[in-house]
């Protein structure tokens, strides 16, 4: 089978340029273009405020979601086993939230690392089951989901105590959200994603080694908990990094993989993170166009739109999956 | 009997606490006027009157038709993970309900009734075809997953619905998460009706439904036909789950918490599980929006809130006490 990962830059090129051109008012290429160069006129406007920037955010939010799903796809050998199911997202919703809530005036990247990390460390250790020798996948998707419905649910409580106004705005971006998203957002999410894909790219060969069994990698020289630990830190905090600008948009740290895998037919871990990340970025901007522009003087969260997308996608993998008979 | 009478006392404690505490505190010659002796002048009984008798309706209705269709679902299927609210049944009346009111304008108690039911049945009928319950017992996992996948389409389409007009906000709360606030908006007697209906199919088919829980090959030895077994839990799943969706909005996690709790009281004789979850939802129901009103006076934290705050720990309990086979 030949790789085609080329295909996916020019897809996340066309995305990003479908994203600057709709909207209220449709831009054409050359209105874009003008506006670039001579700084007025709509294009300009479109470009350095209204569209900008929240193109950028969702490509990188993308990016670092997509990115985050694989490892832990790879990792648990498991589809079903993303940041989003497993509660590591709802966790770092709740904890920004939290910070609003109660006026904590830490960054939000940390907040939601933060959060992250402890929906992460939570689900790990209510999955140990005595007498059980490894855990499950299963085991741990099932109980992250349970954190995720608890995270959720603690995150709608801290809510109602809010101003309306304030509410309004939390109960957005918990849905998952880009609107209002500043040049400020788009640096944030795409330098901290640059930095953590830099650390995963050291851990790539670990990765590969991990996926052979723990006894073949620690005959290889490497020390297979440590590795896999430094792994899972890399992945929820490239998650964070997404919620922190985006809200904890469903499914697309689910899909990007398996979908970047496909369009790229890649196989390799190294390949198939960049396909997701790659994947995970288009995904996020069409659905972001798709959903500022599907009703009329609308904006629906972006959130909404993965999660019409994202569901039926994870009930056709059940369905797969049940004909070959892991369920 | 004692079992029974222990019930109802804690039922009769959960409906006074419902009735009697709140921002405004009531008394006993309140309550006992405003029922027989009604002052339209008198803001304390017009308080119970027409706030919290409605909401002590609304609540034993949901409380007990979401306590009872959990019952059902866990034993047809025998899945411990089985909920009308994590199942997506509850997001899928809601989902009836919202699209009815987008298309024609209306949202009114009648309009409620005859959507609720349908949408409802259709979650059902989808959340277990796309469960693998056709193949014999749906597995817990994929059950779940299936009903996670469908919860999230439904509330994202109701989102997509509502978000479009921003002046039912306060609508689209209640249909993403229940609440009893509304209660005396909506069509209680209907309800009711509706609700007996579904709790009484559930009773008179209760052999049969365990028969078929014991796999369709023993069912059919014993004489009974699973498809038309399946029918008849399903139309009272769908019965009980649209009346309490319809009075108190989607409320998740009590059909889960409800039947292992019931199970240990009353034994596995499902007609006494019945019973049992019918009082014991109602009384949960009624307790944790009690606690959701005295949480933050005078605001209120929406019942569907306080579930999920019980229900999400039970749920991991749950998943942890899940028999290795379970898993393959």
């Amino acid at each position: 089978m030949k790789s085609s990962i080329l295909v996916l830059p020019v897809l996340l090129l066309g995305a990003v340029l479908l994203s600057l051109m709709i909207g209220q008012v449709v831009l054409s290429p050359l209105q874009l273009w003008t506006g670039l160069w001579s700084g007025t006129g709509p294009g300009a406007l479109t470009l350095r405020v209204l569209r900008g920037p929240a193109t950028f955010t969702a490509a990188g939010a993308g990016a670092v979601l997509g990115a985050a799903g694989t490892i832990f796809q790879i990792l648990l050998r498991n589809p079903l086993a993303a940041p989003d199911v497993m509660g590591f997202m709802s966790g770092a919703g709740l904890a920004v939230v939290a910070g609003v809530a109660f006026g904590i005036s830490l960054p939000l990247p940390l907040l939601s690392a933060a959060g992250g990390l402890t929906a992460a460390v939570a689900v790990a250790l209510l999955s140990v089951r005595r007498g059980a020798v490894m855990q499950s996948s299963l085991t741990l998707i099932l109980v992250g989901i349970g954190v995720s419905f608890l995270a959720s649910a603690a995150s709608s409580f801290l809510i109602t105590r809010m101003p309306p106004q304030e509410a309004a705005d939390a109960q957005r971006w918990l849905v998952g959200s880009l609107a209002a998203r500043s040049w400020q957002h788009a640096a944030q999410v795409c330098g901290l994603g640059a930095l953590l894909l830099l650390v995963l790219a050291l851990q790539v060969r670990a990765l590969k080694v991990l996926e052979l069994g723990d006894e073949l990698a620690a005959g290889l020289g490497l020390r297979p908990g440590r590795a896999r630990n430094g792994l899972i830190g890399t992945g929820v905090l490239l998650a964070a990094a997404g919620v922190a600008v985006a809200g904890p948009v469903p499914f697309v740290a689910m899909m990007a993989g398996p979908l970047g895998m496909r369009i790229a037919k890649v196989t390799a871990p190294g390949a198939r993170l960049c396909a997701a990340a790659m994947t995970g970025a288009v995904v996020t901007i069409l659905a972001d166009v798709v959903a500022r522009s599907i009703v009329p003087g609308v904006q629906l969260p972006v959130g909404v739109m993965t999660g019409i997308m994202g569901a039926p996608y994870l009930l056709w993998l059940l369905s797969k999956e049940a004909e070959a008979g892991e369920l | 009997m004692k079992l029974h009478l222990g019930l109802l006392m804690v039922l009769a404690v959960a409906a006074a606490l419902t009735v009697f505490v709140g921002v405004r505190a009531a008394g006993l010659a309140d309550v006992s006027n405003a029922l027989l002796a009604f002052d339209a002048a008198d803001p304390a009984q017009v308080v119970i009157r027409s706030v919290r008798l409605p909401r002590l309706v609304a609540g034993l209705i949901a409380g007990a038709g979401l306590g009872m269709a959990g019952t059902v679902m866990q034993a047809v299927t025998r899945n411990p993970l089985a909920d009308p609210g994590l199942l997506g049944v509850n997001a899928g009346a809601a989902f009836a309900v919202v699209v009815g009111a987008l298309v024609t304008g209306y949202s009114d108690g009648g309009m409620i009734a005859v959507l609720t039911f349908p949408g409802a049945a259709m979650a059902a009928i989808a959340v277990f075809l796309l469960g693998g319950a056709r193949h014999g017992t749906a597995g817990p996992v994929r059950l779940t997953l299936a009903g996670v996948a469908l919860n999230a389409l439904l509330l994202s389409l109701i989102s997509a619905i509502i978000l479009t007009r921003s002046d039912v906000l306060d609508a689209f709360r209640f249909w993403a998460t229940g609440s009893l606030s509304q209660a005396n908006a909506r069509p209680l007697g209907l309800m009711s009706v509706s609700l007996v209906l579904g709790g009484g199919i559930a009773f008179l088919a209760a052999p049969r439904l365990e028969a078929l829980a014991l796999g369709s090959a023993l069912a059919r030895g014993l004489g009974s036909r699973p498809g038309r077994v399946q029918m008849t839990a399903l139309a009272a799943i769908t019965l009980m789950t649209g009346s309490a969706v319809a009075v108190a909005g989607p409320v998740a996690f009590l059909g889960l918490i409800v039947p292992p709790l019931s199970r240990r009281l009353a034994g596995h004789v499902l007609r006494r599980e019945l019973l049992v979850s019918a009082m014991l939802g109602a009384a949960i129901l009624l307790l944790a929006d009690t606690a959701g009103r005295l949480t933050m006076p005078p605001g209120e934290i929406r019942v569907g809130i306080m579930t999920a705050l019980i229900g999400a720990p039970a749920f991991i309990l749950m998943v942890r006490r899940l028999k290795p086979g379970a898993f393959a």
